[in-house]
């Protein structure tokens, strides 16, 4: 193959795209699509559910106290700390739940895996920036909240090419 | 004034025609290392490559840590290929524990495994262009490695940093209906790596920069311990895949790509190439791959191995990657080894660049498939 016909075929190759839809998506107004509602543990089988590992969700009806979640995040990323809370639940006779610094974790899921008690979950909320270092401090009453996300945009493939629809 | 200086402080003589260039450490173009370069005029008469400014202390780190703790460190070096990095880890301490894994576990592990190789390569595709000056080769396999990314996303739950494998299988079972989008999504990955070779590999402007540059023969690929894409493009058809096979490869079809010439513009076409057989290793292992069973045995909160040592390795984006561990009966290992394929190669740079101008170094550089932070470790 000649030096110029590949520098045609070259360009070609490039000029073909012009007609094709975009296939990044626009962020802010477009979210991408996740499966299920965040990953999460079953402790009686010792296998995880697929899911996005983003922000946790606690159960404080569920929270004992155990600190199992804290001990397993001690040599990944130190994020959790277990600290006082004022509800009273039956379980839970310290009145200790853990506080997540988002600061300083790396989003592994192990201290889902740690949990025996079905009281730790993660969920598809990853958007969790903050002015200021105090504000990545999670508190359990915090994390009790279910996160409200709308995403819903997935990977098209057609014969033209894919795209975020 | 004739004082005696130390060894490390001896002053060189001044050459008027030899001048002294920092490539790096802040260079974008080399990475978060230097490479030291002696130009004469426009010639490169002597390299020095000086790695080691990201130096983690990774093995340092695993001695604190027990077999689960390990795991989300252990891939940080290489998050873009962080299954394959964890890859021998696991396979080691399975081997310490006396761990037997599912057969649907061994499936999915070599499902991600190629996924993630396809990410590596994919994303040092990217960089092979803009160090080329080809920016279109930038973009297409940045957003193409979309795909894989976002298959990785359903299977894992991250994009980048998995921490997916565990010691006795996977830390989850695939989403439902996963089959379906794996193939659909591999299938248009792999239509899409085909179009490459238009803008790319048949491009006179690339084979024009990049063949007979850097030429590494057959002889000193071996006798300077090369690996992966580096001694495949030199001519020696080695493969851990198929050398030493591990999970189900030995029940996979692939074959390797092997090329002959050695220079910058094989060693850049065999990723590719590879990509395309990871496509295939992919679409075989879905359709032999058990419909259901468990993925993951259980184990006792911190496994304690015997007084024992394992080396294992596989094959990385990058070559082989082994890791040896030492056990002594506690919860944390006594010593974990990584030996990566990136500081292999990296050997290789100094005799590449010799003779060689000063234009041809990125593309000699970064088609030694060197990832200066797993380097480093």
């Amino acid at each position: 193959m000649g030096t110029a016909t590949g520098i045609i075929k070259a360009l070609n190759s490039g000029i073909k795209h012009i007609a094709i839809k975009r296939f990044t998506l626009r962020y802010p107004e477009e979210k991408l699509k996740f499966v299920g509602d965040g990953y999460q543990f079953d402790p009686s089988t010792g296998v995880g559910i697929a899911g996005l590992k983003g922000r946790h969700m606690l159960f404080h009806d569920h929270c004992t106290g155990c600190q199992l979640c804290s001990i397993a995040c001690e040599g990944v990323a130190e994020a959790i700390a277990m600290v006082k809370v004022p509800d009273q639940q039956t379980q839970n006779k310290k009145s200790i739940m853990p506080q997540i610094d988002y600061g300083k974790c790396v989003f592994c899921g192990l201290c889902v895996d740690a949990c025996p008690f079905y009281a730790l979950y993660m969920t598809n909320d990853y958007e969790l920036s903050s002015f200021s270092k105090e504000g990545l401090i999670y508190t359990p009453a915090q994390l009790a909240v279910k996160p409200y996300v709308t995403q819903d945009s997935e990977i098209k493939i057609t014969d033209r090419g894919a795209t975020h629809g | 004034m004739t004082a005696e200086l130390p060894p490390g402080l001896a002053l060189q003589k001044v050459d008027e025609r030899i001048m002294t260039l920092n490539v790096g450490p802040q260079h974008p173009g080399s990475g978060h290392m230097r490479i030291i370069v002696q130009i004469d005029g426009d010639y490169i008469v002597a390299c020095d490559p000086d790695p080691g400014y990201v130096h983690r202390g990774e093995e340092k780190m695993a001695e604190y840590r027990n077999y689960i703790t390990n795991i989300p460190h252990l891939e940080r070096p290489v998050i873009h290929d962080s299954c394959n990095i964890l890859y021998p880890y696991v396979l080691g301490v399975e081997e310490l524990l006396g761990i037997e894994v599912p057969e649907r576990a061994k499936y999915i592990r070599v499902i991600a495994s190629e996924l993630n190789r396809c990410i590596y390569t994919m994303y040092w595709l990217a960089i092979y262009g803009i160090f080329l000056g080809h920016s279109t080769m930038f973009m297409w396999p940045a957003g193409d490695r979309e795909l894989l990314i976002d298959l990785m996303e359903k299977m894992s739950g991250a994009r980048v940093t998995h921490a997916h494998f565990v010691p006795g299988g996977v830390r989850n079972d695939l989403p439902p209906n996963f089959e379906d989008v794996c193939l659909r999504q591999v299938n248009y990955f792999e239509k899409r790596i085909k179009e490459y070779a238009a803008i790319f590999y048949d491009n006179p402007i690339l084979i024009a920069r990049t063949e007979k540059t850097g030429i590494l023969s057959r002889q000193d690929a071996i006798r300077l311990g090369t690996t992966g894409s580096v001694l495949r493009a030199s001519g020696v058809d080695y493969d851990l895949r198929k050398k030493e096979p591990y999970d189900v490869y030995d029940e996979l079809d692939f074959q390797t790509n092997v090329l002959k010439e050695g220079d910058s513009y094989a060693r850049s076409k065999v990723p590719w190439l590879d990509m395309m057989e990871s496509c295939r290793i992919i679409r075989h292992a879905l359709e032999k791959m058990p419909k259901s069973g468990s993925v993951r045995v259980k184990l006792k909160p911190n496994p304690k191995g015997g007084d024992d040592s394992v080396y294992k390795r596989v094959e990385s984006g990058r070559g082989s990657l082994g890791c040896y561990i030492v056990s002594d009966k506690k919860p944390e290992p006594y010593r974990v080894k990584l030996s990566v394929g990136s500081f292999r190669n990296l050997i290789a740079l100094p005799y590449l660049l010799k003779g060689e101008k000063l234009g041809n170094m990125p593309s000699v550089y970064w088609s030694l498939n060197y990832w200066p932070v797993e380097a480093d470790r």
